[in-house]
């Protein structure tokens, strides 16, 4: 209940904000707020495929905003779900291409590819951090933009599948497909394994040993290394589960949805994840609806653009926005335990 | 030494100091922000706004040199939307300086939409040309202004004294809040030049993401220059070098894949964060509202 | 012949924050060349009177009156330690030659003051270097810069060893006799009968007592401060022998509060009280003792499964985590340990078990189990922390300012059940700035100075003479 009127206060003002200003946007471009509404929700909502659609963004965002949130409440600002995300989706690509095996099986197998690729970016930050005090904001975004060459590099080149034009794998065989939840539409049961990932998250948060210490070692962090927490190994943990997580989504996009990489699979997901944990109060379930409400932007988004000529890239100015007044809400507690920045 | 190769440096050279320039403006403008206690993320975001606002500018008056000033004045207004939310309304600073990131870069393409009509990048503009060399000159000189404002000026020696504890600043009868604020300001403006030089400096258009992570690597600058005016423009020379280098070997060396390379550049920044172990300190109020 | 006008008057003031009236219609009244002192318990109000009187903070009600600027010493000194002394001390007065700052003038300056007050000072030393009782010259200099007609000073000898409390004063009361109105906020009486003409007594917001000093005696002035007696502290057993923790040798921690060769043995039924000003390496010995930092030399335990419970210097930084319940306060430092974990996960049961033992036997105050640590008063706060560090009978207590900043009915708790645990058999380390605390609890006391043991005494031996001396690196 306390959480439910903190929850009132902070991300639901901000999101009013945000449709007023999103509005205001919307009379600059020359359109009437009310056109360029009804086409946002329309778009988004206004059918089957529209929901599915809406549900598809929801997913891909769904997973790095989860990982987001754990490194959030570790203390760590993790703003390199973008190329964890990528590097778990290259991962499961390259090894879904020439991976073949009954579907149960592929599909576990391809994305624990994405989970292992994404763990071991995310890793490599909480690496620097746990042991060279490298401060995780730059090197998490350094990390965003080798990421990018690395993928472009293998799969304009060694990865390239023969028989695509562009820069791509080969297609996965269709047994590692992920099952769609609403035939017809490109929405699989992804979806089904991010809530799940929500709730085994919250589980984590508020059961267990692991959860105790990383929430400590984020909001208390003298007093968690006073009290038995092992802080370089938790930084490490944290680093590398959130980017796992943020990998396993990108396998679920190459699984479900693409069935293919390419280096164009997200528009910049892992960016607006870190609205969409902020929005959800680094609370896992609240993650879950932020990402909806998210996912009906970045869906309905295409068609504002399509049918009411209002840019969609208003959609990130309204997410920077939506950050900028969230700010205020100081989630990471203290800020004398960061690394040098 | 063969002429080859003699051009070859010689071009390596001329590019570390181009490729430098943008990064130094940026590394400045965290120098100035972090000395006087506000961790500045948002230097991205400044780039990338003083670079599209220079080239719209430009674009709307013909002259590259109104677009300059232009730019600088984008950087500082975003330069003031973070310090006036980190001063007035205490906010977490990282935070915010995310959201202008997203807020400027967003921005910036839905502008380019609406003015243009055309996505990813604007129409060409008059740019500085072969003047864009008093820009790379005046970085430097930049550098020496504030090395000389920082540790020589009472205004620098308040700033400094705001980074590390504001509460004395208060009762020496100063305003701590105010400081903070300029230096801020400040900040945004040296790194809206920067992005200036970006578009209308080195080429002569605005496209989408072409501040590519520069305003972090500026910021690795300042950590690894210790948040010191000479010391953060020394080591964003060493990552302009990087990025340089990239850039020279590209067509020479056949096997290293052009896109890899495109990576080093980063991998330099974040071999030198890594460098130091625990010895580096930033300003002890750095971060903290006050 | 007229009154002479008051340097200060403080009329009708008032201030709250939220949930205390920290200040309630106070009258006061402070002249030129007098030295006042203001006395109260921790928390009744005074350095925030101080602070309003000073303009730091705005009073609710109430007018504040001065006769030229009033300079304020802080109790934890506000100083730029990264800047030099001169640089701090002329900070916002800065003399200029052009656009410059004119540093041969600013030492001159510096010099010139400081020798004028008797304060011996390097002008271009960094603060951050000097020891605590120099930063405090620094303090006072830059206040004294700018010519005050009244100077208040909160706390100014807490942390000040007795040789440089007496070089202290000789400055203050000549800078009284020259004409300043000094106001002194301490809760030290035998400094206010030895040195000061007035004082005002605060307790809970209010002034509950005024009084010539000549007039008046320690007692009159305690009474005024607590209103009444203070509570008592339980009563002593005897001791037994057996050894329970041992330091042999301890060196850790570098420049000036590093330890050195420390070694120490506290025994099971006994509490050993460590001496000692603020900055003699008491932090470094307790960060080595609780294995924080790496040292040299050995730190053991009778055995390797003794239960240890510490009590840390700073509950909020050290020892709480304030947005969480007291719930999960309540097995901070014990998540791992077999009675609350159960494979992966935290047995809850236990834990709202554990929160319920150190309630009830601490007596806080709380609207509930989960209720936000923050939103509990100090001594509430400093309670949770202990009776967490006493869960479980441990058999080594290090008890590190278990008293700090907390009421009076609180503190007397707290010292009562650290006597009850070395009753039942607890070797307790405490270490404490209060030498009045160290010596009501204490069965031995040791005297920390600039990192070493200084001196051990025991039983009839404890004298409070010797100790203040050896605390101020004078022999016994």
């Amino acid at each position: 209940m306390i959480q439910l009127r903190r929850a009132l206060g902070g991300p639901v003002g901000a999101i009013l904000l945000a449709f007023f200003l999103a509005a205001c946007a919307m009379l600059v471009a020359g359109v009437s707020p009310l056109d360029g509404f009804s086409a946002l929700f329309v778009g988004s909502l206004g059918g089957r495929q529209q929901i599915a659609e809406t549900l598809v963004q929801t997913t891909a965002l769904l997973f790095p905003a989860l990982g987001i949130s754990l490194a959030f409440r570790a203390g760590l600002f993790n703003i390199g779900a973008e190329g964890q995300l990528l590097i778990g989706a290259l991962a499961c690509g390259a090894v879904g291409a020439h991976f073949a095996a009954p579907t149960p099986l592929a599909i576990f197998v391809l994305l624990a590819c994405g989970f292992v690729g994404g763990g071991i970016w995310g890793g490599i930050a909480g690496w620097l951090r746990a042991q060279f005090n490298a401060n995780e904001i730059i090197s998490t975004l350094m990390l965003n933009f080798v990421a990018i060459s690395l993928a472009t590099y293998l799969v304009s080149g060694p990865l390239k599948s023969p028989a695509a034009v562009g820069a791509e794998t080969a297609p996965l065989p269709a047994a590692s497909w992920l099952p769609l939840l609403i035939p017809d539409t490109r929405l699989s049961i992804g979806l089904i394994i991010a809530i799940l990932a929500a709730f085994v998250l919250r589980w984590l948060f508020t059961r267990t040993v692991f959860g105790y210490e990383l929430r400590a070692s984020g909001e208390a962090p003298d007093a968690a290394r006073r009290n038995g927490v092992n802080m370089p190994r938790t930084t490490l943990l944290a680093l590398t589960l959130s980017g796992a997580i943020a990998g396993l989504g990108g396998a679920t996009i190459v699984t479900g949805v693409l069935h293919r990489f390419n280096t164009q699979l997200s528009p910049g997901y892992g960016y607006t994840a870190i609205a969409v944990a902020l929005v959800g109060d680094l609370n896992p379930l609240w993650v879950c609806l932020a990402a909806f409400g998210f996912g009906i932007l970045e869906a309905g988004g295409l068609a504002m653009q399509a049918l009411a000529d209002v840019p969609k890239d208003a959609i990130h100015v309204i997410e920077g926005l939506i950050i900028l007044v969230l700010a205020a809400r100081r989630y990471i507690a203290t800020r004398a335990e960061a690394a040098p920045i | 030494m063969s002429s080859a190769a003699g051009i070859a440096i010689a071009t390596l050279v001329t590019l570390t100091l181009v490729k430098s320039t943008p990064i130094i403006y940026a590394a400045l403008g965290g120098v100035i922000s972090e000395r006087a206690g506000i961790v500045n993320i948002g230097l991205e975001g400044m780039m990338a706004g003083g670079a599209f606002t220079a080239v719209v500018f430009s674009g709307i008056t013909g002259s590259p040199i109104a677009g300059l000033l232009a730019g600088i004045a984008a950087g500082a207004l975003l330069g003031f939307v973070l310090g006036f939310a980190a001063t007035v309304f205490k906010v977490d600073q990282i935070v915010a300086g995310t959201g202008i990131n997203l807020v400027a870069l967003g921005g910036a393409a839905y502008a380019l939409t609406l003015l243009y009509n055309q996505p990813g990048a604007s129409p060409q503009v008059n740019a500085l040309g072969p003047n864009y060399w008093i820009l790379v000159a005046l970085a430097f000189v930049c550098a020496l202004a504030l090395h000389a404002v920082l540790y020589f000026t009472p205004w620098g020696l308040r700033v400094r004294a705001c980074g590390e504890n504001p509460r004395a600043v208060h009762d020496a009868g100063l305003h701590p809040l105010r400081l903070r604020l300029y230096a801020v300001i400040l900040s945004g403006a040296l790194a809206g030049l920067g992005g200036a030089f970006l578009s209308i400096g080195e080429v002569n258009i605005y496209s989408d993401g072409m501040t590519a992570g520069r305003g972090f690597i500026a910021l690795a600058a300042v950590i690894f220059g210790r948040w010191t005016p000479w010391g953060a423009t020394g080591a964003a020379v060493f990552f302009g070098f990087f990025e340089a280098l990239q850039y020279v070997l590209q067509g020479r060396i056949g096997w290293l894949p052009s896109d890899a390379m495109q990576a080093v550049p980063y991998i330099a920044a974040l071999v030198a964060i890594a460098g130091l172990v625990g010895k580096v300190r930033a300003p002890a109020a750095d971060g903290i509202p006050y | 012949m007229s009154a002479p006008q008051p340097a200060l008057r403080l009329r009708g003031i008032g201030r709250s924050f939220p949930g205390v009236r920290a200040v309630d219609d106070v009258d006061l009244d402070l002249f030129a060349g007098e030295i006042h002192a203001l006395v109260g318990e921790n928390g009744a109000g005074k350095s925030t009177l101080a602070n309003i009187a000073f303009g730091a903070l705005r009073a609710d009600e109430g007018t504040v009156e001065a006769a030229g600027t009033v300079g304020l010493v802080h109790q934890h000194f506000q100083l730029v330690g990264r800047l030099s002394v001169w640089q701090n001390v002329l900070l916002g007065r800065e003399p200029r030659r052009g656009w410059r700052i004119d540093a041969r003038q600013a030492r001159e300056r510096v010099s010139g003051l400081a020798q004028q007050n008797g304060l011996e000072i390097e002008p271009d030393a960094y603060v951050d270097e000097l020891p605590v009782g120099v930063q405090q010259r620094v303090e006072l200099l830059r206040e004294l810069e700018r010519e005050p007609a009244v100077l208040l000073l909160d706390e100014p000898t807490a942390a000040l060893a007795p040789a440089e409390i007496d070089s202290f004063f000789k400055t203050i009361t000549a800078l009284a006799q020259r004409g300043t109105a000094i106001m002194i906020v301490t809760h030290k009486l035998q400094e206010v009968i030895a040195y000061s003409k007035r004082v005002s007594v605060m307790r809970h917001g209010r002034i509950t007592g005024r009084f010539e000093t000549a007039a008046t005696s320690i007692d009159e002035i305690a009474r005024a401060m607590v209103g009444g007696d203070l509570p008592t502290v339980a009563q002593r057993a005897a001791v037994t022998h057996t050894p329970c923790f041992r330091m042999e040798n301890v060196t850790a921690g570098s420049g000036g509060t590093a330890i050195r060769g420390i070694s120490l043995e506290v025994a099971a039924g006994e509490i050993v009280g460590i001496a000692g000003v603020e900055g003699n390496g008491q932090t470094t010995l307790t960060d080595a003792v609780a294995g924080m930092i790496p040292h040299t030399g050995t730190v053991t335990f009778a055995s390797a499964q003794v239960r240890t419970g510490v009590i840390p210097q700073d509950r909020h930084r050290e020892g709480l985590v304030l947005g969480w319940s007291i719930v999960e306060n309540a097995i901070l430092g014990r998540q791992r340990s077999r009675g609350i974990r159960r494979g992966v996960m935290i047995d809850r049961q236990a834990a709202r078990e554990d929160a319920q033992r150190i309630v009830r036997s601490l007596d806080v105050r709380a609207a509930s189990l989960d209720a936000p640590v923050k939103t509990l008063s100090g001594g509430n706060q400093q309670k949770i922390v202990v009776g967490r560090a006493l869960l479980g009978d441990p058999q080594f207590v290090l008890a590190y300012q278990p008293t700090r900043g907390i009421d009076v009915g609180a503190a007397a708790l707290v010292q009562s059940r650290l006597i009850e645990a070395r009753n039942a058999g607890a070797a307790v380390l405490l270490i404490s700035f209060e030498l009045d605390e160290v010596l009501a609890l204490a069965d031995r006391v040791l005297v920390m100075y600039r990192g070493a043991i200084a001196g051990s005494f025991s039983g009839a031996q404890i004298d409070r003479a010797r100790i203040g001396r050896l605390m101020a690196g004078s022999a016994a």
